[in-house]
């Protein structure tokens, strides 16, 4: 090999290993005991001794100037201990919900009680509701410096060469609805000041970065606040920061003097915490009579809420050679975006799924056979070529019809199929792992386990390096105090977190091994880690890579094994104390995978029965098989709802919701779940990839495609609620 | 009169989407107590409950529901409040080999009835059945609605130790889940064994 050729890339010192014991088998969520048992403690159930309950005060109107706001009477009011107004007459509210101040009394009666007693008086402005509202010419200027912001045209190739080459095109308008996240646990905190220093228990998918949110937002120094977050519930892109109620509650608590507890209610977390943007799209598409993709231009627009950006990748993931797209934010008065799991794809993969069924069509090509033509090449994170098929085989494909079930009576059936790819991965994570003389592991990271097992995965690398069980090794997350690790949003955690798992717990590894060599007599590199042992090499021929092996296959032995906590005992009374972080070569991203929907569609009711769905799902490296298989149960249930329940609905008059709730804010229940059935592609070579965003891509988009193929009728709109599904079976023809 | 009206609205805000709570409807509506039943409220009144076989003695005001009283006054924090309008079924609870929601039943309206809740379920370190299933299938992920689905399991089975598929969805459709746990959850319900008869 030539000298002066760059050296190959460097194999990790801390390399997965080839043969895992723990790493890839199923192992039962660590915290499902505390968890089912109602032990775990959510910042939603935290009292604390003298704790008072907190309150936001809200706009009801969607965009209103403050006259007059007299908080007096609430003042005076029965258990009020502190009040705080952040508005001043004349102030602008852009959306109903916005913050206006808090309060904070003995109980959470007194609290509702007192903010009913604000006396406000406002000048309700003309409110924008709808996107087409904003963007008529006539609309009021409710945005400054307009209510729309057109962003650059995207292009790539050639227009009008494309078109031209094209046999047949397709023209629609696509859309997509506004979801809210609805996690279960609500936003909120519990804040408690000790002199200048705060506490926060917070329902939080980022400790670390709230801690910096508080310290900014309070103007006080990090270093004097803590956030801790043991367990939470749901947050899917939403909960990043302390919130104007976070920063509320904090004030609130310090004027008060005591511990106060602000969890949003229902409503409030519908209104004002963040939701997935609409998507609109005016496609026109070209395809040439082989079935080659040739030409796509789009207009495209959506609302993010009152300023914020709706903008979302188009096409998706099929080749268009000739491409143009531009997009126009649209702001109407309601509360902002967030981030919502895999923000932008399930709307990007929705509009391009359906067009590709109805361009399928227009070529007579089965629409998976047309897919597979106009797919970018195979790559480790590109391999929906290989997946199609896999999936094809498990919902029987062969058995599709075309489009219409031609079978009479009321009940049709269909299937459709799509296409995701998402990023995840991650890197900055740190940690610091303590072995004690009693053998007990411990790993801090100030990571967060928001439902995916987390914990889980970090106690299975762990304890794979370590050569000891799962239940050997204490985890600690969730505590701004420990190491830095990055908020877990994008599906970055596990890429994050366990390359520091792995690098850490093999620092300890190694540490140990040089503080006990001396005590057993032999050279660092005659030890190495059994299964709940460490080995003495009796040769001096590289122990490291062969014990475990060689113990595993029962060779004659060339070692002796102490037991794990004989070993640990050695240390004494200073235990193993090291630090580690995240490092190149043991993670990865880019994912790929496949949906398949069956269904069943009752043409007199409209109402749509989800039958099954095949997700065929690559992750990289699988560290616990079971965790990630129900993170792509979740993640399908969560497209199912964004297929045919879940809309956010606004009164076009107010911009209020009508919804915002959690009985007329539609949501799967146990008996429309379809039979799910997951294959999950192990790449090991590729490292940890994270999984909890791409499985709830696809699924809208392969359930639209299959109530087309059931119904022959093309829905470009979802949610497929039954009254849309009756008005489009209506205009294509009335029932048959 | 303002706070009348007030604990009023809070009161029917209550009761408005179950109905279990109507019942308790004359016990409490002010002011028009004289016929009736004693008048308590609008402060505190005191309340005895018994959940998971331990009586509490309490003083909450008459409005506070059940999951209130259970979650701030005895720190019984495995019912979850999420919709607080009996939507969800987080806050389930079983009275008398049935569910309730809690959310929608008052606190001065559970006296002397037994009350079992999930966290009363595990014998020490020994997880109930329902609960070793949940935890063997992952019927959970963030966990927050999963008590509620243990206990909505647990009714169940002390009725139908061996449901039908469709028995066990039936059961399980006044809870939500965000996460999408219901493969997991349903698997739990139709494996569950050995769980006796309420
Ligand atoms: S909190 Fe009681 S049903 Fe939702
Ligand atoms: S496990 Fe998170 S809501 Fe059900």
């Amino acid at each position: 090999m030539d000298s002066q050729a760059p050296a190959p890339a460097q194999h990790p010192k801390y390399a997965w290993p080839e043969k895992p014991r723990l790493i890839g088998t199923r192992v039962s969520r660590i915290d499902g005991p505390l968890k089912v048992t109602g032990r775990a403690k959510y910042s939603y159930d935290i009292l604390r001794p003298g704790m008072l309950y907190g309150r936001i005060v809200r706009s009801p109107h969607a965009h209103a100037r403050l006259k007059s706001i007299d908080a007096t009477a609430a003042e005076k009011a029965p258990g009020v201990k502190a009040l705080l107004i952040t508005i001043k007459p004349g102030d602008k509210v852009l959306y109903p919900g916005q913050e206006i101040g808090a309060l904070a009394a003995a109980t959470e009666q007194q609290a509702a009680d007192a903010l009913r007693l604000i006396k406000v008086e406002w000048d309700v402005l003309p409110a924008l509701a709808t996107v087409e509202q904003s963007m008529r010419p006539e609309a009021p200027q409710v945005f400054t410096p307009a209510n729309t912001r057109r962003g650059t045209a995207q292009e790539d190739g050639n227009l009008d060469t494309g078109f031209a080459a094209a046999a047949h095109t397709v023209e629609g308008t696509y859309s997509t609805q506004v979801q809210t996240h609805t996690s279960l646990e609500t936003h909120g905190c519990i804040c408690e000041w000790n002199g200048e220093n705060l506490t926060a228990w917070v329902s939080t998918q980022a400790v670390h970065g709230t801690r910096e949110g508080f310290a900014a937002g309070l103007k006080i120094p990090q270093a004097n606040v803590r956030v801790i977050t043991e367990f939470m519930g749901g947050g899917f892109g939403s909960k990043f920061g302390p919130d104007i109620q976070g920063l509320l509650c904090a004030r609130v608590a310090k004027a008060a003097g005591a511990p106060v507890k602000m969890m949003l209610d229902r409503k409030e977390e519908h209104l004002t915490t963040g939701n997935r943007p609409s998507a609109f799209a005016r496609v026109r598409a070209g395809v040439a009579a082989d079935g080659k993709l040739t030409a796509f231009d789009a207009q495209t627009w959506g609302t993010g809420g009152a300023g914020a950006g709706s903008d979302y990748p188009l096409p998706y993931i099929y080749t268009f050679p000739n491409r143009r797209r531009t997009h126009t934010d649209v702001y109407i008065n309601s509360g902002q975006q967030r981030a919502m799991r895999a923000p932008g794809h399930p709307q990007g993969c929705f509009v391009t799924e359906v067009l590709m069924d109805e361009l399928a069509d227009r070529v007579r090509m089965d629409p998976m056979e047309f897919r597979l033509k106009n797919l970018p090449p195979l790559a480790p994170n590109a391999m929906w070529a290989k997946y199609f098929p896999m999936g094809a085989e498990r919902i029987n494909w062969k058995s599709r019809h075309v489009t219409g079930d031609p079978t009479p009576g009321p009940i049709k059936r269909g299937l459709g199929c799509s296409a995701n790819r998402w990023g995840g991965a991650g890197q900055g994570a740190r940690a610091h792992c303590e072995i004690g003389s009693d053998g007990s592991v411990v790993m801090r990271c100030g990571t967060q386990d928001i439902g995916t097992g987390n914990r889980t995965i970090m106690a299975m690398v762990v304890a794979e390096t370590l050569g000891l069980e799962v239940n050997q090794v204490t985890i600690e997350l969730g505590d701004s105090n420990q190491p830095f690790a990055p908020g877990s949003g994008g599906s970055t955690t596990a890429a994050a977190v366990m390359p520091a798992m792995r690098v850490t717990a093999g620092k300890a590894r190694d540490a140990l091994f040089e503080r006990i060599a001396p005590q057993l007599g032999v050279p660092v590199d005659q030890i190495s880690m059994g299964v709940g042992t460490v080995l003495v090499s009796l040769s001096t021929r590289d122990p490291l890579s062969d014990a475990q092996s060689a113990a595993r296959s029962g060779q004659a032995p060339s070692s002796r094994s102490i037991s794990w906590r004989d070993a640990c005992r050695l240390l004494g009374t200073i235990p193993v104390s090291v630090d580690g972080q995240w490092e190149r070569g043991l993670s990865a991203g880019g994912t790929s995978g496949v949906q398949f929907a069956d269904v069943e569609v009752d043409i007199e009711t409209g109402i749509t029965k989800v039958r099954k769905i095949v997700c065929v799902q690559d992750c990289g490296l699988i560290v616990d098989a079971k965790t990630a298989e129900t993170q792509c149960y979740g993640g399908i249930i969560s497209g199912l709802n964004y297929a045919v329940f879940e809309e956010r609905i606004l009164d076009r008059n107010t911009a209020n919701m009508v919804n915002p709730n959690m009985e007329w804010y539609h949501m799967a229940g146990q008996s429309d779940i379809p039979e799910i059935d997951v294959v999950l592609v192990d790449q090991p070579e590729r490292g940890v990839i994270g999984i909890g965003e791409p499985p709830a891509v696809a699924t809208a988009a392969a359930v639209a495609n299959a109530i087309r193929n059931a119904t022959g009728v093309t829905l470009r709109s979802i949610p497929i609620t039954p009254d849309r599904l009756l008005t489009e079976l209506e205009r294509a023809g009335g029932t048959n | 009169m303002e706070e009348k009206d007030v604990s009023r609205r809070d009161f029917f805000k209550t009761v408005g989407v179950g109905s279990i709570a109507t019942a308790v409807v004359a016990g409490v509506r002010e002011g028009e107590a004289a016929q009736g039943p004693a008048a308590i409220g609008p402060g505190d009144a005191p309340v005895t409950l018994t959940i998971n076989g331990r009586r509490h003695q309490l003083q909450v005001e008459p409005r506070v529901t059940l999951l209130d009283a259970m979650r701030t006054r005895l720190d019984i924090t495995g019912p979850k409040r999420v919709c607080d309008r009996g939507a969800c079924g987080a806050c389930t609870v079983i009275i008398e080999g049935r569910t309730y929601y809690s959310c929608s039943m008052l606190a001065v309206e559970a006296q002397g009835k037994n009350i079992r809740t999930v966290d009363g379920l595990s014998q020490g370190s020994t997880l109930h059945p329902v609960q070793q299933a949940f935890c063997d299938h992952d019927g959970l992920m963030c966990g927050f609605c999963t008590p509620g689905f243990v206990m909505a399991t647990v009714a169940l089975l002390e009725k139908t130790p061996n449901p039908t598929p469709d028995q066990a969805k039936k059961a399980l459709d006044g809870n939500l889940c965000r996460c999408g746990t219901n493969i997991g959850v349903l698997k739990a319900a139709l494996s569950a064994k050995g769980v006796a008869r309420g």
